[in-house]
């Protein structure tokens, strides 16, 4: 399984992407700790852009990946990374101010080990598994916790496993309507397992090209935005939540936008090159 | 059928020093557990039992893939990761129906194991009709003479140039032997992390049994399901993408699944319990 079948032409190299991805994830995340310090909800939207960078970081982890024929196709990647970042998530959570950095530290070191696992125990043999299978874990576990703190406003396993319900005035304290015991979790899951692997899963081929790739990706993590910054109406202030909403959708409405024009690009290139020679008798 | 042809053989050797370090990994993650929170030691046994179950479990589901999209390869026509998400969480979804309901952990897991072996018995009879009526194929496999079940001979069946298509009888039977095996492996997982939170999340938590159920449970299945994933993309991996069933070859590669299910399983079962313990 060692046969590569495409390489990285030019572009942005990847530990450069991986580095940027990590330090402005990590950076967002603790963006979102203002709601802390200024006893709002306003700075929940970071969490969201948290989420983008995170996601730009794992697709382009997932083409380092899969330009190796590992045979199950990309969509297993996406659910690996979630699979393992879930877990590495929920526990960090439980250390409070310093959940990102150990959600980080906790993901790589299961990663890691998933990694080995792969490619001695299992015989996989591919030069860039264990290294790629680290980095998804983690970005698995930021970009869920990039969700929680979206739609909670904050990321420890109190804030996560607590919400609030007002009733005839009186505002009661409840864990079914919660990020955790509501389990919208679970959607945050699949939004971001999906958007993560649709990318290089869609881009992928001869005209594999890094910048249209990468704006697909950050098109499809403000349209996973979109949909939590809805959920988050349910748990923070409706302001905070249309701050969040608003940002979705200029971001989405740009990047779409930059996405077609770059398909358009690359599309026209293809037309040219005539990949299908005529046949006789057609 | 050059690019199906020219998939690698290696992978199916052994490696016998990984497999050692792999036992080794299982017993330092027991030992970890056994001394951070002895009351999770069991628990985590069971859940690594569950990840053995759904590791082996997914070596029996006919997984296709692209080729059996164009009907160049028998097996149902997607990927590891999609057909383990089908079939694995219905069997959860059926298992945590029956703890809900106050049964014992037998029939908890076995209704696990039947709602998974229904979901696969539906997908590989619904495959077989667009096989059959949609693409109009017969099912024939490529891997062996006859079925090891009913005996019917395969090859005047099968295309030139094609590794088989359709579905065959013995890949049926291995699909809906799959489907029994990983729901109840999930299940199991699921209704150990449920037993643990709900006996230590009311305490870590400071708040009441009835209170804690909603956390327990979305966090018991939240776990199931990564684990879950994670074993079924671990066990992609061993059969590099596809396996036509029981009879197939790569079947034989199980013993390489099974140590690396048990370590996954292990390790994230740990991360797990350890919720309760910091």
């Amino acid at each position: 399984m060692t046969v590569k079948v495409e390489v990285i032409e030019g572009g942005i190299p990847h530990n450069k992407i991986m580095i940027a991805g990590i330090v402005s994830t990590l950076v967002c995340l603790y963006l979102t700790y203002l709601n802390v310090l200024t006893g709002t909800e306003m700075f929940s939207f970071f969490g969201g852009l948290a989420v983008i960078a995170a996601l730009i970081w794992g697709s382009h982890t997932i083409k380092v990946l899969c330009s190796y024929g590992i045979g199950t196709g990309v969509p297993s990647a996406g659910m690996i990374a979630f699979g393992s970042g879930v877990i590495a998530m929920l526990l960090a959570t439980k250390f409070g101010f310093y959940a990102p950095i150990v959600a980080a530290v906790l993901a790589a070191i299961i990663g890691f080990i998933l990694g080995y696992v792969s490619n001695n125990i299992l015989n996989m043999k591919i030069p860039a598994m264990v290294q790629a299978l680290t980095e998804m874990a983690v970005v698995g576990a930021l970009t869920l916790m990039g969700f929680a703190a979206l739609i909670t406003g904050g990321f420890t396993f109190a804030g996560l496993t607590t919400g609030h319900v007002t009733v005839m005035g009186m505002t009661l304290l409840t864990h079914e309507q919660s990020f955790l015991g509501g389990c919208l979790i679970a959607v945050a899951f699949l939004l971001g397992a999906i958007a993560i692997q649709h990318p290089f899963n869609a881009c992928l081929g001869p005209g594999w090209q890094q910048d249209r790739m990468l704006m697909l990706t950050a098109e499809c993590g403000f349209l996973s935005m979109l949909v939590a910054a809805i959920m988050s109406f349910a748990l923070i202030s409706t302001g905070s939540a249309l701050i969040s909403l608003i940002i979705a959708i200029i971001g989405w409405a740009y990047t779409y936008n930059e996405y077609m024009v770059l398909s358009k690009r690359d599309a026209a290139a293809w037309l040219d090159a005539k990949p299908i020679p005529e046949m006789e008798g057609h | 059928m050059s690019a199906v042809a020219a998939k690698p053989a290696a992978g199916g050797a052994m490696n016998p020093t990984a497999m050692a370090v792999g036992i080794v990994l299982l017993l330092i993650l027991l030992g970890i557990a056994y001394f951070v929170y002895p009351a999770g030691l069991i628990p985590l046994v069971l859940i690594v039992v569950g990840g053995v179950l759904i590791g082996f479990g997914v070596h029996f589901v006919p997984v296709g893939g692209a080729p059996a999209a164009m009907g160049q390869a028998p097996g149902i026509a997607t990927g590891v990761a999609m057909l383990a998400a089908g079939g694995g969480l219905a069997g959860l979804f059926g298992g945590a129906w029956a703890a809900a309901a106050g049964q014992d952990a037998l029939v908890v897991v076995i209704t696990g194991g039947i709602g998974g072996g229904l979901m696969m018995a539906i997908t590989c009879m619904m495959v077989n009709f667009v096989y059959v009526f949609g693409m109009g194929i017969p099912a024939a496999s490529g891997k062996v003479a006859k079925d090891p079940i009913t005996g019917d001979t395969q090859a005047e069946y099968k295309s030139q140039g094609t590794e088989g298509h359709g579905l065959p009888f013995v890949s049926f039977v291995g699909g809906v032997i799959g489907g029994l095996f990983a729901g109840a492996g999930g299940t199991l997982i699921y209704l150990e992390l449920l037993n643990v939170y709900q006996a230590a999340l009311p305490a870590v938590m400071g708040i009441t049994a009835a209170q804690v159920m909603p956390i327990a449970v979305s966090a018991a299945g939240m776990f199931a399901v990564g684990m879950f994933l994670v074993n079924a993309v671990l066990t992609a991996y061993n059969i590099t993408g596809t396996i036509e069933g029981p009879h197939d070859p790569k079947f034989k590669r199980w013993p390489r699944s099974v140590v690396a299910s048990a370590v996954a399983s292990a390790l994230c079962g740990l991360v797990a319990i350890l919720i309760v313990a910091i």
